[in-house]
């Protein structure tokens, strides 16, 4: 009896924190003119969402360039991040340690530091202020993170089956196509969800190395917030939550990234 | 090339960007190159480190992010410790815990806006219920020295990621332990002291460093719920980068090789937790 009412205390607080937030983004994204101290909006629009499937309104053409960045990142994250991972699970003692610490790096690096970096290179290369600029400046962070990921993996990965295989006369590429890949089909997938929520919360890199011409979806919500237009800036942000949502409610990637670092 | 060697060679790889930017900001904070480049000297460096506004940032950001840090910490083993049996409550409560886990850093700073800001949602709530009467009288949550908005946010956004390590802990090391102290005679308290709390926290060190690191470095929370007066490391280092005074451009590079600095240091706390952890591992 003396640990229930404590308890319940703690289901109600995380039932409020976990619902409070996305509930007020909802009715904010909603409400028309909505002035303190009024407890609930006078009136509802649906003008924020409108703008959100409006190829003329920001927040549209925004989610687009989001969501196209989303993909590819996730896409060349993982296909970078994979054969690094692997090399990794085969090091041991400090060889191991230091590789790790190498690919955490970049998922360690303050974002506005690291993208005063970037946006050098980025210059240097002709890709500054430019969707494949800020492409590659999103991979930095996300093959790190990825590269951590795939170690994760690949070190509970039995191999023998791939010695297996080759032993039977499969060639390299048959063993990568034909059984380490099907293998591990549900991970790799997961790695390029979590490569696109990397790239599709992402706001520093866009903003120093896109140099204000890339305009994404996070990008416009900080700039909603910023300027008061607090229907606008609610409405993107629930869109920025949704994926990220359905994704965690669909896998199980939450177990899975109980073993690399937050984003 | 031996695979050990191609390791290596990935992990340089993939960290590179961040050691080009790394000698790019040294050379820029010695005037070599980037804007306000004049010759090599030191003379940047030692006006840069030598204002006030610099150290009372970088302190601030610290603070901020020791106390986000241990918030989420803090609720992470309370919802664990609480939450952890099979029984029906019990799971509802841990999939609650981590419904923050996939949100954006900027989404958790909005909502905070809306939610704790001077005409937010709790401002409401107070004057409904006859505490204030203008949104002057509620005290300052956002944008605020104290940083209250920004910890909270901070913390609400990171602790799912440490209650997630916190449960799989308990639940894989942490009953057996726990049995073993009981069948010994230890109660309750004893036990959380000597046995859970160890535990947990030797297990979630590395994760609590990763956490910091990341609250420190924050700049989209801190864009829009930090004060200006101390200023933000990373809002500071964006402010001199955009300076209207080119001359002043080159201090970023100074600020932003003092935070690659402090971040390659986490990055040593964090692998040494994380290779102490290992050792115990069976």
């Amino acid at each position: 009896m003396t640990r229930r009412l404590p308890a319940a205390f703690g289901l109600a607080a995380l039932a409020l924190s976990a619902c409070v937030p996305l509930a007020l983004l909802g009715l904010w994204s909603v409400a028309g003119a909505w002035f303190y101290p009024a407890l609930r909006p006078p009136t509802f629009t649906l003008e924020a969402w409108r703008a959100l499937a409006s190829a003329r309104a920001r927040l549209g053409p925004a989610a687009l360039a989001s969501l196209g960045l989303a993909l590819a990142n996730g896409a060349l994250a993982a296909a970078v991040a994979f054969p690094v991972g692997r090399a990794l699970a085969a090091l041991a003692g400090w060889r191991r340690r230091l590789g790790a610490a190498l690919v955490f790096l970049p998922v360690a690096a303050p974002p506005i530091a690291l993208g005063i970096g970037l946006q050098y290179s980025a210059l240097v290369l002709g890709l500054g202020g430019t969707p494949l600029g800020v492409l590659l400046a999103h991979a930095v962070p996300s093959v790190g993170f990825l590269s951590l990921y795939f170690l994760g993996i690949f070190t509970a990965f039995d191999r023998r089956i791939e010695d297996e295989a080759r032993s039977l006369g499969a060639s390299p590429a048959q063993i990568l196509r034909r059984v380490t890949l099907p293998l591990l089909r549900r991970p790799i997938a997961e790695a390029v969800l979590l490569g696109m929520l990397i790239s599709w919360a992402q706001v520093p890199l866009t903003q120093l190395v896109g140099g204000g011409l890339v305009r994404t979806l996070p990008l416009e919500v900080l700039a909603y917030v910023r300027s008061g237009q607090d229907r606008y800036a609610a409405a993107g942000a629930l869109v920025l939550v949704l994926p990220g949502l359905a994704a965690i409610a669909a896998a199980r990637i939450a177990a899975r990234r109980a073993e690399v670092p937050p984003l | 090339m031996r695979p050990g060697r191609w390791g290596l060679a990935g992990a340089v790889l993939v960290a590179a960007p961040v050691l080009v930017g790394i000698g790019y900001t040294a050379l820029g904070a010695v005037g070599v190159v980037g804007v306000g480049a004049q010759g090599f000297g030191l003379a940047r460096i030692g006006r840069v480190l030598g204002e006030r506004a610099v150290w009372s940032g970088l302190g601030w950001t610290l603070a901020v992010a020791t106390a986000a840090t241990a918030l989420a910490t803090a609720a992470a083993v309370l919802v664990a410790v609480t939450f952890r049996s099979t029984r029906p409550g019990d799971r509802a409560a841990r999939a609650l815990a981590l419904v923050p886990l996939p949100v954006p850093q900027i989404v958790a700073a909005a909502a905070a806006v809306l939610l704790l800001g001077q005409s937010g949602y709790l401002a409401r709530l107070a004057h409904a219920l006859g505490l204030i009467g203008a949104p002057e009288q509620m005290p300052p949550l956002v944008y605020d020295r104290s940083g209250v908005g920004l910890i909270l946010a901070l913390a609400w956004k990171e602790a799912p990621f440490l209650s997630l390590i916190a449960f799989s802990l308990l639940a894989v090391r942490g009953a057996a332990l726990e049995e073993v102290a009981r069948s010994l005679g230890a109660p309750a308290a004893e036990r959380f002291r000597r046995v859970t709390w160890p535990l947990l926290w030797r297990g979630m060190l590395p994760a609590i460093i990763a956490v910091f690191i990341v609250q420190a470095g924050a700049y989209e929370a801190a864009a829009l719920l930090a004060p200006s007066d101390p200023l933000a490391l990373p809002l500071l280092t964006l402010e001199r980068y955009t300076d209207l005074d080119l001359a002043r451009r080159a201090d970023a590079f100074v600020l932003g090789f003092v935070g690659m600095l402090l971040a390659a240091l986490a990055v040593a706390a964090h692998e040494w937790a994380r290779h102490r952890w290992e050792l115990l591992e069976p």
